[in-house]
C-alpha cells in the first residue's frame, strides 16, 4: 500500500482521536494497572523459585516489557484494523474495501490507529529499560542492534499471526469472535520459552511462532544471545510474512462478497 | 402448587430458546471456551516448572495439575458474561423490550447462564476424562458426599458471580465504564480467587485480606473442595462465606436495579 495513503488514513485517525483525551488517561490508567498485575504474578512466582526457565526475576521484567510494547502495537493498529475483519467477512462489508484501488490487506491491515495506546509501547519499552538498570547490565551497540532487529521481526511475527487466524474467517464465516484466538495463543508468550514444558516448547517455536515475539527480543537484549542470532529472527520474520501472504491470496479467493 | 408449575414452564421455554441460540454460535463458543482454559493452563504450565525440583509448600506437580484443571470447569461453571451484556441492554437501549415482557430480564439472563454452562462444562468434562484416562495426576479422588457439596458449592459460587456480574452491569445506568470496573475487579480476583495461584501460595498478608473479601468463594473454595484440600471448620467456614456474600451481593443488585430503573430514560424515550 502506498505510504501517502496511510499517512492520510492515520492522520484523520489521530484527528479524531484527539477529540477523546479523556481516553489517553483512561490508556494510561489500564496499562498501568496491566503492568501492575503482571508484575505482581511474577512476585507470586519468584516468592517459590529463583529462576523460571532459567531466567531470574529482572530478565523476566524485561521481557515483561517486550510483551507490553508488542501489546501497544495490537492494540493501537491490528486489533482496530485486522481485528474487524471476520465480522466483515460475515456481514460482506469486505466488499467496500475490495472496491478500494489499494492492496486489499495492507489496507485492512493498517487502515486504523488507535493513537492512545501507542502509550503501552513507551511504558513497555520504559519497562524493560528499568530492568535492564535493576540487572545492572548495559547493552552493547550490538545488542541494541540486535534487540531493534528482533523487536521488528517480532511485530512482523505477530502481524503473520493475526494475518493468520483471521483468513481463517473466510473458510468459518459465522465465528465472529476469531480474534480470541490471538489472544488465547499470545498468553503464553508472556513467559519466557524456556520455562515451559519440552513439547509445548517445539510448538511455540516451530509451529505457533510465539517464541519469536517477546523470547527471541529480550534474550537479544539482555545478551543471552549472540547478536547475529537476530537475522534468523529476521529470516524466520521474513518467512512468516511470506507464508502469510500466500494464505491471505488464497483465502481471499474464497470471499462471494455480500450477495454469495 | 400452579405457581411452581407456571415457572417450569417459563423456564423450559427460556432455556430453549437459549440453547438454541447458542447452537447458532457453538463455534464462538468453542473459541470462548479455547481462551478461558488459556490462562490455567499457562499458570500450569509455570507452576510445573517451578515444582520441578520438589513440592512447593506442599503442592507436587501433581496437585498443580489436579488445582488448575478443576480451576478450568469450576471457573467454567461459574463465570458470568452479564455485566458485557446488561452495558450493551442500557447503553443501546435493548432493555425497553425486555422491560416490557412480563418476566424479569434477569431471568433471560440466569437461563442464558445455564444453557451457556451446560454446554461448556460438558465438553471440559469429556476433554478432562480423556486426559484422566492416560494421565493420572488429573484423576480425583473419587466420594458421592465430597461431590454433592462441590455441587452445592459450585452452584453457589455461580449465583454469586452472577449477582457480581449483573449488579456491576447495572452500574451502566450511571456510568459508560461499566465494563472498565468489571476488568478492574478480574484483575484483582486473579490473585484473590485462586485463578494465579492456590491461595496458600499467596503471600500470608495478600491471604488474609483475600479471606475478608468475596473473592475465595468465587473460585478458590470450591475448587479445593472439589479437589479435596477443605476439611472440618474450614468447609464450615466457607459455606457461611459464600451465603453471606451472596447475600451481600442479591441486596446491592436490588439497590441497583431500583434505583438504575428509576434514573432510566432509554434511548428515544
Amino acid at each position: 500500500m502506498k505510504l501517502r495513503i496511510l499517512a492520510a488514513l492515520w492522520r484523520l485517525n489521530v484527528a479524531e482521536e484527539l477529540q477523546y483525551r479523556a481516553n489517553l488517561v483512561a490508556s494510561l490508567l489500564g496499562t498501568i494497572f496491566w503492568i501492575g498485575t503482571a508484575l505482581l504474578t511474577l512476585a507470586v512466582f519468584f516468592r517459590h523459585t529463583t529462576r523460571l526457565g532459567d531466567w531470574d526475576y529482572w530478565e523476566v521484567v524485561v521481557l515483561l516489557g517486550v510483551f507490553n510494547t508488542l501489546t501497544g502495537v495490537i492494540e493501537a493498529v491490528l486489533r482496530p484494523g485486522i481485528g474487524r475483519l471476520a465480522g466483515e467477512v460475515k456481514s460482506g462489508g469486505l466488499d467496500l474495501v475490495l472496491a478500494k484501488p489499494v492492496d486489499a490487506q495492507g489496507f485492512v491491515s493498517f487502515r486504523r490507529l488507535d493513537v492512545w495506546r501507542l502509550t503501552d509501547v513507551v511504558l513497555g519499552l520504559a519497562l524493560a529499560g528499568y530492568a535492564l538498570v535493576r540487572l545492572h547490565h548495559v547493552p552493547t551497540v550490538a545488542q541494541l542492534a540486535a534487540f531493534g532487529l528482533a523487536l521488528t521481526a517480532a511485530v512482523v511475527v505477530v502481524y503473520a499471526l493475526w494475518v493468520a487466524l483471521m483468513s481463517l474467517a473466510f473458510w468459518f464465516v459465522s465465528v465472529e469472535n476469531l480474534s480470541v484466538l490471538f489472544d488465547a495463543v499470545y498468553e503464553g508468550a508472556r513467559y519466557p520459552v524456556s520455562a515451559y514444558p519440552g513439547a509445548l516448547r517445539f510448538v511455540f517455536v516451530y509451529l505457533i511462532p510465539i517464541a519469536w515475539t517477546t523470547t527471541i527480543p529480550a534474550s537479544a537484549l539482555t545478551g543471552r544471545l549472540e547478536p547475529g542470532f537476530a537475522l534468523v529472527a529476521a529470516a524466520v520474520a521474513a518467512l512468516a510474512f511470506a507464508l502469510t501472504r500466500l494464505l491471505w491470496r488464497t483465502a481471499l479467493k474464497r470471499y462471494s462478497g455480500a450477495s454469495g | 402448587m400452579t405457581g411452581t408449575v407456571d415457572w417450569l414452564r417459563r423456564y423450559g421455554a427460556l432455556l430453549r430458546a437459549a440453547w438454541l441460540q447458542d447452537l447458532q454460535y457453538r463455534a464462538s463458543i468453542v473459541l470462548w471456551l479455547l481462551w478461558g482454559v488459556t490462562e490455567p493452563a499457562v499458570a500450569l504450565g509455570i507452576w510445573w516448572a517451578i515444582a520441578a525440583d520438589g513440592p512447593v509448600q506442599g503442592y507436587a506437580r501433581a496437585d498443580f495439575a489436579r488445582y488448575f484443571f478443576a480451576l478450568m470447569l469450576v471457573n467454567q461453571l461459574t463465570i458470568a458474561w452479564d455485566s458485557w451484556y446488561l452495558d450493551s441492554w442500557i447503553r443501546d437501549g435493548e432493555l425497553n423490550f425486555r422491560l416490557a415482557r412480563p418476566i424479569h430480564p434477569a431471568h433471560e439472563a440466569v437461563a442464558e447462564n445455564i444453557a451457556y454452562k451446560a454446554r461448556t462444562a460438558g465438553m471440559i468434562l469429556v476433554v478432562w476424562l480423556i486426559v484422566a484416562a492416560v494421565w493420572p495426576a488429573v484423576r480425583l479422588p473419587f466420594g458421592a458426599d465430597r461431590w454433592a457439596l462441590t455441587a452445592a458449592a459450585v452452584l453457589l459460587a455461580a449465583a454469586l458471580r452472577f449477582f457480581i456480574s449483573f449488579a456491576t452491569g447495572l452500574l451502566a445506568f450511571w456510568t459508560t465504564r461499566a465494563t472498565a470496573i468489571m476488568e478492574l475487579h478480574a484483575g484483582i480476583s486473579l490473585f484473590l480467587s485462586g485463578r494465579l495461584a492456590p491461595l496458600a501460595l499467596l503471600p500470608p498478608a495478600v491471604a488474609r485480606v483475600a479471606g475478608f473479601l468475596w473473592f475465595p468463594y468465587m473460585l478458590a473454595f470450591p475448587v479445593d473442595l472439589l479437589t479435596g484440600t477443605v476439611h472440618g471448620a474450614a468447609l464450615v467456614q466457607g459455606f457461611v462465606g459464600q451465603v453471606v456474600w451472596l447475600a451481600v451481593w442479591v441486596g446491592a443488585y436490588r439497590l441497583a436495579w431500583t434505583r438504575g430503573l428509576r434514573k432510566y430514560g432509554a434511548v428515544g424515550g
